[in-house]
C-alpha cells in the first residue's frame, strides 16, 4: 500500500516535471530565438512576429499530434523517443542554423534598379539651406567645389529585401530553425494528460493542472531567459544545454515507465 | 549598483518632467506613429525637436537649420581627416538628419547612402527637418546590417553610426549593429583607409561607462586603431575606427589637418575646435570590458563589464 502510494507520488512528480520543463524549453528557445535571428533578419518587430507565430504553430500541431499518439501508444517510451532528435536539433542550432539563415536571407533579396528621384520624392524640397546667406554661416561658402562633376556618375543596381519578404523572411527563418523542436516540445502537454487520466469525472482538474503547469513553466522560461541567461550565457551555451536538458525529458519518460509504471493506476483507482 | 540604479531613475525622471515641460510649452507640429517609433516634431524655443517614444532625436535651430544640432553629429565629419576627398560615404539612422544637413551644405560633392529602417522617419526628415534626396544622396529603408550584407558591389570611404532603438528610458544600441561580426562586415565595405564612427551614447568613468569600454574594445578587435571624441554638450563619446594601421601622431594629426584644410579651404568654423578633442588612449572602462559577439551580447546593459 505505502509502495504503492509512493509510486504514485514519483509518477505525479515526473509527470508535473516534464509539462514544466517543456513549457519552460520552449520559452528559452522563443526568447534566445529572437536574439539569434537578429543579426539575420535584423532589429525589426518582425523577429517577434514570426518568433510567436511559428511558436504558436508549433504549439497548435504539437498539442493535435500530441493528443493523437498518446491515444496510441499510451505509455511515455515513444514520447521520450520523439524527444530525442528534438534535443539532438536544439543541439545543433548553432551548428547549422547560420548557414540556413544566410541562404534565407539572401534568396530573397533582389536586385533593384537605381531611381532617386531629385525632386525630393514628392516632398516639397527644403530651400532652406541652399538659399541661406553666406553671413549667416559664419564664414562658410554653398558653393559646390569647381571640380564637381555635373551629371550623376552611372550606377550599379542596389541589392534590398523587398518589403513582402522583409515580412516573411524572418517568419521563414524562425520557422526553420525553431517549428520542429518546439513542435515536439507541445505534444507533451496532451501526452501527459493521456498518461495522468485515472478517472474521466477528473479530466477538467487534471487537463487544468497540466495547463497551469506547462504555462507556468513557459512563464519561467521567458523571463529566466530574459532577465538572467541571456545577460551571463552565449546563445550558443543557451542552446547546447536546452538540447541537453531535452535529453533529460527522455530520461524521465523512461523512468515514468521503468520506475513508476502505469500499473499502480489501478491500486490507487482502489484506493480511492 | 543600487546608486547606478537610483541615478538613472533620477536622469530618466529629470528627462521625464523636462519632457512634460517642453510639451506644455512648446507647439507639436506632428504627432504620428510607425511600426516601430512614436514620432513627435515640436517647435520649443526657436529650436525643432525631433522625439521617438519620448527621447530626444535631433534638434534644429529654425531660422538657421545648420545650428542647432548636438555637437556629437559634427564628429560624423571626422573622417574627412584621414581622406579629404572621400566618394561615398554611409549613414546609418537617418533621424532628424543633422549629419544630412551638414553634409549636403558643407561637402556636397561626397555621395551619401542613408539606410534608415522606417519610412515614417525619413517622411518626417524630409518634410520638418530640410532633409532632401538627390542624385547624391539616396534613403534606403533598410536594415543597417542586412544592408551592409547585401552590399557587394560598393566601397564606403566611411560609415557613420549613429542607428539607435529608443524609448520613454532613453536609447539603446541595437546589439546587431555592435558585435565583433558587425564590425567586420562593416570593415569589408570600406576602403582601404576607410574609417568607421560610431555614436556611443554614454560617458568615460560614470554614467553607461562599461559600454563605452565594451564598444572600444569590439572597435579594437577589429580595427587596428580607434580614436575617441567626447561631446561637450551632451553625453555622447563619439568612436573613431580606422583601417589603416599606421597611428596617428600628433606630426601627422597636424599634416593631416593641414592637408585637409588646402584641400577644402571652407571647412566649417566648428572643425578645428572639434578635431582639437581627439583622445586616442583607451578609456579607463576599457580594461575591464569584454568584445560583444553575435553570440554573446547581454541585452541588460550591453555588456556589463565582464571579461571573457
Amino acid at each position: 500500500m505505502s509502495e504503492a502510494r509512493h509510486n504514485a507520488w514519483g509518477r505525479q512528480w515526473a509527470l508535473g516535471a516534464l509539462v514544466f520543463l517543456g513549457g519552460f524549453e520552449v520559452m528559452v528557445l522563443e526568447i534566445v530565438g529572437a536574439r539569434f535571428l537578429q543579426p539575420f533578419f535584423g532589429g525589426s518587430f518582425y523577429i517577434w512576429t514570426s518568433q510567436i507565430g511559428v511558436v504558436m504553430l508549433a504549439l497548435a500541431l504539437g498539442y493535435a499530434v500530441g493528443g493523437r499518439l498518446a491515444d496510441r501508444w499510451q505509455q511515455a517510451r515513444p514520447l521520450g523517443m520523439m524527444l530525442i532528435p528534438a534535443g539532438i536539433f536544439i543541439l545543433l542550432i548553432p551548428n547549422f542554423a547560420g548557414g540556413m539563415l544566410d541562404a534565407i536571407m539572401e534568396r530573397y533579396a533582389v536586385a533593384t534598379p537605381i531611381e532617386v528621384s531629385a525632386d525630393g520624392g514628392g516632398q516639397p524640397a527644403s530651400e532652406l539651406i541652399g538659399e541661406l546667406p553666406a553671413d549667416v554661416l559664419e564664414g562658410t561658402d554653398s558653393g559646390a567645389p569647381s571640380e564637381a562633376p555635373t551629371e550623376p556618375a552611372p550606377e550599379d543596381a542596389w541589392t534590398e529585401v523587398p518589403p513582402f519578404w522583409k515580412k516573411m523572411a524572418p517568419a521563414l527563418g524562425s520557422a526553420v530553425v525553431f517549428l520542429l523542436p518546439c513542435f515536439v516540445l507541445a505534444m507533451i502537454s496532451p501526452y501527459i494528460i493521456r498518461l495522468a487520466t485515472q478517472q474521466v469525472e477528473k479530466v477538467g482538474t487534471l487537463s487544468g493542472t497540466v495547463y497551469a503547469a506547462s504555462t507556468v513553466g513557459s512563464i519561467a522560461g521567458v523571463f529566466i531567459t530574459a532577465y538572467v541567461l541571456l545577460d551571463h550565457y552565449s546563445n550558443t551555451t543557451l542552446f547546447r544545454a536546452t538540447g541537453w536538458l531535452t535529453f533529460g525529458l527522455t530520461g524521465l519518460c523512461f523512468a515514468l515507465d521503468l520506475l513508476w509504471p502505469e500499473s499502480s493506476k489501478n491500486e490507487s483507482d482502489s484506493a480511492e | 549598483m543600487a546608486g547606478i540604479f537610483q541615478k538613472r531613475i533620477g536622469f530618466s525622471g529629470v528627462v521625464l518632467l523636462l519632457a512634460l515641460a517642453w510639451s506644455v510649452q512648446g507647439q507639436v507640429r506632428l504627432r504620428t506613429s510607425s511600426a516601430y517609433n512614436q514620432i513627435t516634431v515640436e517647435d520649443t524655443g526657436g529650436y525643432r525637436l525631433l522625439r521617438f517614444n519620448g527621447s530626444m532625436e535631433t534638434r534644429m535651430w529654425l531660422p538657421n537649420p545648420l545650428f542647432g544640432h548636438f555637437e556629437y553629429t559634427e564628429y560624423f565629419q571626422m573622417p574627412l581627416i584621414f581622406n579629404p576627398k572621400p566618394q561615398r560615404m554611409l549613414l546609418m539612422g537617418l533621424g532628424g538628419g543633422s549629419t544630412v544637413r551638414a553634409f549636403q551644405h558643407y561637402y556636397p560633392d561626397i555621395h551619401l547612402d542613408t539606410v534608415e529602417l522606417d519610412p515614417k522617419v525619413a517622411q518626417v526628415a524630409k518634410q520638418f527637418f530640410h532633409v532632401k534626396e538627390t542624385p547624391k544622396h539616396k534613403i534606403h529603408f533598410s536594415d543597417g546590417r542586412q544592408f551592409l550584407r547585401l552590399n557587394k558591389t560598393r566601397k564606403y570611404d566611411a560609415i557613420l553610426m549613429d542607428a539607435y532603438t529608443s524609448n520613454q528610458f532613453g536609447t539603446h544600441i541595437p546589439f546587431h549593429l555592435a558585435t565583433k561580426e558587425f564590425f567586420g562586415l562593416a570593415a569589408e565595405d570600406l576602403t582601404e583607409e576607410g574609417v568607421l564612427v560610431f555614436n556611443v551614447i554614454g560617458t568615460y568613468d560614470d554614467w553607461r561607462s562599461d559600454i563605452v569600454g565594451s564598444m572600444y574594445q569590439t572597435l579594437k578587435s577589429v580595427f587596428p586603431n580607434v580614436y575617441h571624441f567626447q561631446a561637450s554638450d551632451t553625453r555622447n563619446i563619439v568612436m573613431l575606427a580606422v583601417k589603416s594601421k599606421e597611428p596617428l601622431t600628433s606630426t601627422t594629426l597636424k599634416n593631416k589637418v593641414a592637408a585637409l584644410r588646402s584641400a577644402r579651404p571652407k571647412l566649417p568654423k566648428f572643425f578645428g575646435p572639434r578635431v582639437a578633442r581627439i583622445r586616442a588612449q583607451a578609456p579607463k572602462s576599457a580594461a575591464n570590458a569584454g568584445v560583444l559577439t553575435d553570440d554573446f551580447a547581454p541585452p541588460g546593459g550591453l555588456l556589463k563589464s565582464k571579461k571573457r
